[in-house]
């Protein structure tokens, strides 16, 4: 405790010297790998309820830190002179924690890229039908992994840029992919188009409150409806400000709240949908 | 890097107090064995009728959690998809889940497994039908949209958080005639889901969902604790109008209100009487 106390109050619990984070970091993930390989033939010999009993004291915890770092008081100065008032002990973990669920994000990348591939394989492989379209998934897979592996490496200098990988990546990226991704994106204007037509039918009296609405705010957005009337901005703004405003901040409310009583239930084990 | 605190804001912290106090003491009620009411959400008694019409067609159902992370959001839309799955094995009707997360696919595999395990047809189960296509916005917009053109579905599903390619999947959902059901948080796209779906589940709807679904009393208790804080916040919001009316908008108390600070604040203003 005397030891905690003191580390506490240097600060040097999450702030370790340049030259001990390596041995420690390494000491983490060698940790961190037996825990999971011992982890896993305990899990998988215990009944199900002794391994839900696992993942719901984990669960627990788990939000318990994360509760408990916003509700601790933050000016520890009183008792630790050197800390600072703006955070509590827990503050500095809260991004190695966010670093660890960025870590199970990049396996979970690994896992689905595997899916996709074995997928598309199969069917290559099976001659399914449409197999044509799981060769060129395939081919782009491998073409745009390798450029972009590569360019990587290039830009640690740890391999030689050369006109082919500068002219193959550049290619692939900035006049393939990202074309691409704007050309999918400048659909979506053809799709509002579409479905305004749909919604401003006039076939209820609703349909025509909405359709003379969104007449009155897009013309009174534009400058051509100051051009018509002085009036029509201000309309545009106040049904703006003063009904949709106010419609959208009700709607937030509720998700919040609702996305609120959601995580209580996970972190309590409530939820039984896919826990 | 800064990050918030109670002790920053005291409003903030009584208001998440009372909301946490409101769900668990509801649950609590629930599981008690006091009789919840729901209200009826028409979009939600669509599904029975979109898998039956998929059935009937021989053609796939989609479900799409959108690109959200995995966090409350993505349970949430699990939950649903996992709903839908077992009453789509009743009838052995395909189906396609399409993740544009990786983690959110990792455990929508465990969750499609279990559904069709629960439903007793776990034969029906193949991995290769919850598919990650791509964590790009537009590549999994692109891809979402191929496969829906291609296996022309016959019901889809959209539940989760959705940016700019929620009208690309309605859009596409539309022209092949599927009886689209879209619920989401995020209200930006609400009206592009109007537009082109045949029923949307709006705001905090989403997450009465699997309440609706299951009768599960934990579920309703929960959701009879969020009407109570949601209550509380109109209230709030009356009680503000009346009072800036009555005593102006520079009033002492209003101004608390309006911009609240750390506890230091509040307890000045409560010992004061309201005062600064």
């Amino acid at each position: 405790m005397v030891v905690l106390t003191n580390l506490m109050a240097q600060q040097t619990i999450w702030r370790l010297p340049e030259e001990s984070r390596v041995l420690f970091a390494t000491l983490i993930v060698a940790g961190a790998f037996v825990l999971i390989l011992g982890l896993i033939p305990v899990l998988q010999t215990l009944p199900p309820r002794g391994r839900r009993a696992i993942v719901v004291t984990v669960t627990f915890l788990a939000g318990l830190f994360f509760a408990a770092e916003f509700f601790l008081p933050v000016d520890w100065t009183a008792i630790f002179p050197k800390d600072d008032p703006k955070r509590n002990f827990l503050t500095p973990a809260i991004q190695p924690a966010q670093n660890v669920l960025q870590i199970i994000g990049a396996l979970a990348l690994g896992l689905g890229t595997f899916g996709l591939v074995r997928l598309h394989l199969r069917n290559a492989v099976q001659r399914r039908a449409q197999w044509g379209y799981s060769i060129v998934l395939l081919v782009s897979f491998v073409v745009m992994a390798a450029f972009s592996i590569l360019n990587t490496l290039a830009e640690k200098k740890i391999v030689e840029r050369g006109p082919v990988l500068e002219r193959g990546f550049a290619i692939l990226f900035d006049h393939t992919l990202i074309q691409l991704d704007a050309a999918m994106f400048s659909l979506v204007a053809f799709y509002i188009f579409s479905a305004a037509y749909r919604a401003f039918r006039i076939r209820s009296v609703e349909a025509s409150i909405l359709m003379f609405t969104a007449m009155l705010v897009m013309i009174g957005v534009v400058p051509l409806g100051a051009q018509i009337s002085p009036a029509l901005p201000t309309i545009a703004n106040w049904v703006l400000a003063q009904l949709n405003a106010p419609a959208q901040r009700a709607i937030e409310f509720g998700v919040g709240i609702g996305g609120l009583a959601m995580a209580i239930r996970l972190w309590l084990s409530l939820e039984r949908g896919v826990t | 890097m800064s990050y918030q605190h109670a002790q920053d804001n005291w409003f903030s912290a009584i208001i998440i107090g009372f909301i946490a106090l409101a769900v668990l003491m509801n649950i609590l009620r629930a599981q008690l064995g006091a009789q919840l009411y729901i209200r009826r959400i028409p979009g939600l008694d669509a599904i029975d009728e979109a898998i039956g019409r998929s059935t009937e067609l021989g053609r796939p159902v989609t479900m799409i959690p959108g690109l959200t992370s995995f966090g409350v959001v993505a349970v949430q839309a699990l939950t649903i998809f996992k709903y839908i799955t077992k009453q789509i094995a009743r009838f052995a009707t395909p189906m396609r889940l399409l993740s544009g997360d990786p983690t959110v696919f990792a455990v929508a595999q465990e969750a499609i497994a279990d559904a069709y395990n629960e439903a007793g047809r776990p034969d029906l189960y193949d991995p290769d039908n919850v598919r990650f296509l791509s964590d790009r916005q537009f590549a999994f917009a692109s891809g979402v949209a191929g496969l829906i053109q291609r296996e022309r579905v016959a019901a889809n599903f959209m539940f989760g958080e959705f940016f700019a390619e929620s009208l690309i999947f309605a859009e596409t959902g539309n022209m092949v005639g599927a009886i689209q059901i879209a619920g989401t948080v995020s209200f930006t796209q609400v009206p592009f889901f109007v537009a082109a779906c045949d029923y949307t589940i709006i705001g905090d709807e989403f997450y009465a969902t699997s309440a609706y679904l299951s009768r599960e009393p934990v579920l309703l208790g929960s959701l009879v604790g969020q009407d109570i804080a949601k209550l509380l916040f109109a209230l709030t919001t009356l009680g503000g109008v009346i009072a800036a009316s009555i005593a102006g908008t520079d009033a002492p108390i209003i101004k608390l209100l309006g911009q609240p600070g750390g506890w230091e604040a509040f307890w000045k203003s409560v010992l004061q009487g309201g005062g600064q």
